[in-house]
């Protein structure tokens, strides 16, 4: 008899758990749903529904002073100082925001760039995602089209737009009409040599340490003739694991003039006859061994390689990768040469990062502005603006903040390459989906599956189809 | 016994056996059944970021004519046929051998084998990317030094060998454990029948097939039905390693599930191959048990 | 009783041997590579041992709360391992021993749930989480990972051999269940209970990416995903992370070392049917 009721009791108890689970995941979901096109004042209402069940912590101290916790997820975008752990250099800058904003708490949580945006995409399913997110627009946006994000307008004031005074960038920041990111930094993504083998080799004079140290392919295909006969492997073409594409995809573009998209971002071009001869040639130059196919090998990989000095030159190279490696570099002894990319005509149009922050919409609107502030705190504080900037060790959007690295030649031509900036796709409805055909099209070439026009025409369709899907 | 006794039989063992299986239970149903049953259901849906629709077999319509899905689908299928066999037979082979030796060898053997899986996939990996790596990977420098080959091989990148890369890695981490099982299940063979059957002049080979393979069965199927679920879910050693390449030559299933969820955000799609993986899967499994199962007992 | 070693047991022995090499390699690898410089590590011709012992990979590891994520990793792998060990043999013991009502029907259930694929039921288990309250908490890991059903499938394989007519003679005797069971059916399948809990533990241990998706705070990571959190975009530490795989196969060897003597001693058959 005991065991009928025990069974009975379990029963019931697996019931309660189903129901209440259905419940649970049917009730975030009208919330979301529902939190989205409301106005403010609803929206507030929904989450504090909502956060009752979650959060009452927070709750609690909601209702008695108007305290509100935040979250922030830090991608190891700051550098630290020394050997300081992760998150060391974000504490202080939410220390010294708490110190002026008392009725705030910020909690920091770290992710890490190879795990984190698949941590973020779950999270944002399952509702529980962060308020404050330190990333790039290329994921940014795509949050933002999905709806997912609090809309940032009136921290774009006139003052400040004219302050950066830039509109590829501010563009970069929009999904339609509205502003979704919050840019702090930006600098141009570019090339790097190897000086020690450049000048084993000979080939110091086909570069160019002039003005900004633009070049044509023609040098660059002369450069690395000489590299071979010395026994230098060029760079890896590197084309697996996720990052750093669009490193290669610059180097694609410039080197016979074709582009990415076209001037207004709306479909894909590099299709075109620039874009197959300069695959063509990659593909010569791999089959020669003046480059390494790199079907092996991701981008950070590439750079290992490069700053292993086993490779004499690398085409994913960023201020910040420089100051990232500088030990490693000074370890092995090389002296690294930064470069823009090769073209045909001398002048490059470069991709460009641009740091900055979004607020994920968790239909709290006391959340929300206080992320607001928190944000404005890091960029506009007169004290750690200008700190939180050098942190990112590239330039500061705004103009008015000057010149952040005085008597830092390298750091000047890093900032000569702003003016070279080429439109930027990164927002582009699809994004995320051409991503994962761009690589594949690269190893379809390299290792002799189809022609350079074949594959680049089925890379265009799949990624023309993406910015359709997306709709 | 008549028939009604019988029910009556049943179900006292039906009603003392969900006593046994209720802490079991309680925790599959919460926390796998149910998510498993709304993501099933999802496999109906559009459902991605933006939002939620019904599609009916769209998502399953799509899959069929989906040439990257088709490839992975190849890919996983030679990956399980070459890893399963492989080893059931290999672990069989280290237990047998070294069940009977002594202690210290069978230890050692044991530990040995066990170590990938002790190690942890991504640390094992993260070795093995060096051992492959085309420019200064030990692989290709020992190969080299024997005047093997001329020019460095690049392993994980060159269709030729890229699958047979991540095949070699999936069999070291997978033997582990049932070498394990297979040497506690060894332990379970009555040891008065085999010394019966040995006074009575049976050889080693005799001795296995007729009183030791029985009672291996057991262990057997289970063996067999894990590493075919193992090597079918086969994901994080290929995005770790070649992240499906060169050209979708090592993109299994698993991997193409995972992009497409979380590159992609197409969770309903997703879920669609999770459910046709999981069948796949389930039929196989059907015949392993007919082909295995010891019903016999019963 | 000794036997005598035949030739072809001892070519069997000697490509176990020659095998065994890159079994061992990976994690020879790792635990020299925790005490190596990053530019070692990947030298040619290799270091086969550091000439130059460093501690400046713990070092940076020690300088995050990395005894904390070690001791959540224990916590988590050791909770599971006791639930799962308990509730599994009791399971596994009446589904091949019992005839019921809808005993096949839920073991099919079980091996479907066990071939579909952990991403699938992830983000409607992540808003069950949540909705629990316990996201962000070791219990997020724990108990999500008591309900996979494969412990319940091995310990059913290892009750497969328990003597039907042992289990009868129980009962003539008018033994209950509960103490048939502890008495008679525990002590046969007491091996498949340690492999068992060393496969459970491992498992949880390494399941990286359930992990990743229920842990936020610093201080409640475990020891892989923190080690995980070293890295920067395009640079990883492998010294670091070597470190990390070092200072994380500790438990799980003590945990192997523990368990193995429990099976290794296997069952006396005769004992039992006494």
């Amino acid at each position: 008899m005991k065991k009928i009721v025990s069974l009975g009791l379990v029963m019931a108890m697996a019931a309660s758990a189903l129901a209440g689970c259905g419940g649970g995941g049917g009730g975030a979901s009208a919330d979301n749903t529902a939190a989205a096109p409301t106005t403010a004042a609803e929206a507030k209402d929904a989450g504090q529904a909502e956060s009752a069940d979650k959060e009452e912590e927070t709750e609690a101290k909601n209702s008695d002073g108007g305290a509100v916790e935040i979250t922030w997820w830090a991608f190891p975008t700051f550098a630290q100082d020394g050997d300081n752990p992760a998150g060391t250099y974000e504490q202080e800058i939410i220390d010294a925001f708490q110190a002026k904003n008392p009725d705030i708490t910020v909690k920091l949580e770290t992710i890490d760039f190879t795990s984190g945006p698949e941590k973020i995409t779950a999270a944002i399913e399952a509702g529980t995602v962060c308020d404050v997110l330190f990333d790039a627009p290329g994921r940014i946006i795509s949050y933002a089209q999905n709806g997912k994000l609090v809309a940032l307008d009136d921290m774009f004031t006139d003052d400040f737009v004219k302050d950066v005074d830039n509109e590829a960038l501010l563009n970069s920041c929009k999904s339609g009409d509205n502003y979704y990111m919050y840019p702090i930094s930006t600098a141009a993504f570019c090339m790097a040599v190897s000086k020690n083998a450049l000048e084993d080799a000979g080939a110091m004079d086909c570069i160019n340490l002039e003005g900004d140290r633009t070049w044509t392919t023609e040098k660059f295909e002369e450069m690395m003739g000489k590299l071979y006969e010395k026994g230098y492997m060029g760079a890896t073409v590197y084309c697996s694991g996720q990052g750093g594409d669009q490193g290669i995809r610059a180097f694609v573009t410039n080197l016979y003039d074709s582009s990415v998209t076209d001037n207004a971002v709306t479909t894909y071009t590099i299709n075109d006859e620039g874009g197959v001869k300069a695959m063509t040639k990659i593909k010569e130059w791999v089959d020669a061994g003046w480059m390494l196919n790199g079907s092996a090998y991701n981008g950070g990989e590439d750079v290992d390689q490069f700053v292993a000095g086993n490779t004499a030159f690398t085409t994913l190279w960023s201020p910040g990768l420089a100051s990232q490696r500088a030990e490693t570099l000074a370890e092995n002894g090389i002296e690294v040469i930064a470069l823009p990319f090769p073209s045909e005509d001398g002048v490059p149009a470069l991709e460009y990062l641009v740091n900055g922050f979004c607020v994920f919409d968790n239909g709290d609107d006391a959340r929300a502005e206080a992320s607001k502030k928190f944000i404005d705190f890091i960029c506009n504080d007169e004290e750690w603006g200008p700190k939180n900037v050098v942190k990112t060790s590239v330039f500061p959007v705004r103009q008015s903040m000057g010149d952040l690295y005085p008597g830092d030649d390298e750091m000047s031509f890093y900032a000569s390459l702003t003016k070279y900036y080429s439109p930027y796709y990164n927002t582009i409805p699809g994004f995320a989906e051409m991503r994962t055909y761009w690589f594949p099209m690269l190893q379809a070439v390299l290792n002799g599956d189809s022609e350079p026009q074949a594959a680049l025409d089925d890379f265009v369709a799949k990624a023309n189809q993406s910015i359709e899907n997306a709709k | 016994m008549k028939p009604k006794k019988l029910n009556k039989i049943r179900m006292r063992e039906t009603i003392v056996s969900y006593a046994f299986l209720a802490p079991a239970l309680l925790f599959f149903i919460v926390f796998v059944l149910v998510p498993m049953g709304m993501g099933v259901v999802t496999s109906f849906f559009r459902y991605n970021m933006k939002g939620i629709s019904f599609t009916g077999l769209s998502n399953y319509i799509t899959m069929f004519q989906d040439e990257v899905w088709q490839k992975s689908l190849v890919n996983t299928l030679l990956l399980v046929v070459g890893s399963v066999p492989l080893t059931v037979l290999f672990s069989l082979f280290v237990a047998a051998l070294t069940y009977e030796k002594n202690p210290v060898a069978r230890s050692f053997f044991r530990c040995v084998f066990f170590l990938p899986v002790v190690t942890g996939t991504v640390a094992v990996t993260v070795v093995w990317k060096w051992i492959y790596d085309p420019l200064n990977g030990i692989l290709n420098w020992i190969l080299k030094s024997a005047n093997l080959i001329e020019r460095n091989i690049m392993w994980t990148g060159d269709k030729k060998y890229a699958l047979w890369a991540i095949l070699i890695i999936l069999i070291t981490t997978s033997v582990g454990q049932p070498i394990i099982l297979y040497i506690a299940s060894l332990g379970n063979v009555p040891k008065d029948y085999v010394e019966a059957a040995q006074v009575d002049g049976a050889n080693d080979l005799q001795v296995f097939w007729k009183i030791k393979w029985p009672s291996l069965l057991p262990t057997t199927l289970y063996i067999v039905v894990i590493t075919t679920i193992n090597s079918f879910q086969c994901f994080s050693l290929i995005q770790l390693l070649t992240s499906g390449g060169p050209n979708y030559r090592t993109t299994t299933i698993m991997y193409y599930l995972y992009e497409t969820a979380f590159k992609r955000f197409e969770y309903g799609y997703a879920n669609a191959m999770g459910v046709i993986l999981a069948l796949i899967i389930g039929a196989i499994s059907f015949i392993q048990f007919k082909a295995l199962g010891s019903d016999v007992e019963y | 009783m000794k036997k005598k070693t035949k030739p072809i047991d001892m070519i069997g022995m000697l490509f176990l041997l020659v095998l065994s090499i890159i079994f061992i390699f990976p994690f020879y690898w790792i635990l020299t590579g925790a005490f190596k410089s990053q530019k070692v590590t990947v030298k040619l011709p290799p270091e086969w041992w550091p000439l130059e012992p460093t501690m400046d990979n713990f070092q940076k590891l020690f300088q995050n709360p990395a005894m904390q994520w070690l001791y959540n990793s224990v916590f988590i792998a050791g909770i599971t391992l006791l639930i799962v060990c308990l509730t599994a043999a009791m399971a596994g013991y009446v589904l091949a021993k019992k005839r019921f009502y809808g005993d096949k029907l839920l073991f099919s259930i079980f091996v479907f749930a066990m071939a579909l694929p952990k991403q699938v039921i992830l983000v409607p288990l992540m808003k069950l989480v949540s909705f629990m309250g316990i996201h962000d908490t070791s219990w997020a890991i724990i108990l999500p990972l008591c309900g996979w059903p494969f412990g319940i499938f091995l310990m059913k394989q290892f009750s497969e051999n328990v003597p039907t007519e042992l289990l009868e003679a129980a009962k003539i005797d008018g033994s209950g269940e509960v103490l048939t069971f502890a008495n008679i059916v525990l002590p046969i399948v007491k091996p498949g209970i340690g492999a068992l809990a060393i496969f459970t533990f491992i498992n949880t241990w390494n399941d990286y990416f359930m992990q990743l998706v229920m842990l936020n705070s610093r201080t409640r990571l475990t020891i892989s995903l923190g080690v995980a959190t070293l890295q920067q975009e395009f640079s990883t530490n492998y010294g670091v992370i070597m470190a990390g795989a070092a200072l994380a196969a500790v438990p799980i060897v003590t945990v192997f070392l523990l368990f193995q003597n429990y099976f290794t001693q296997g069952i006396t058959m005769g004992a039992v049917k006494g």
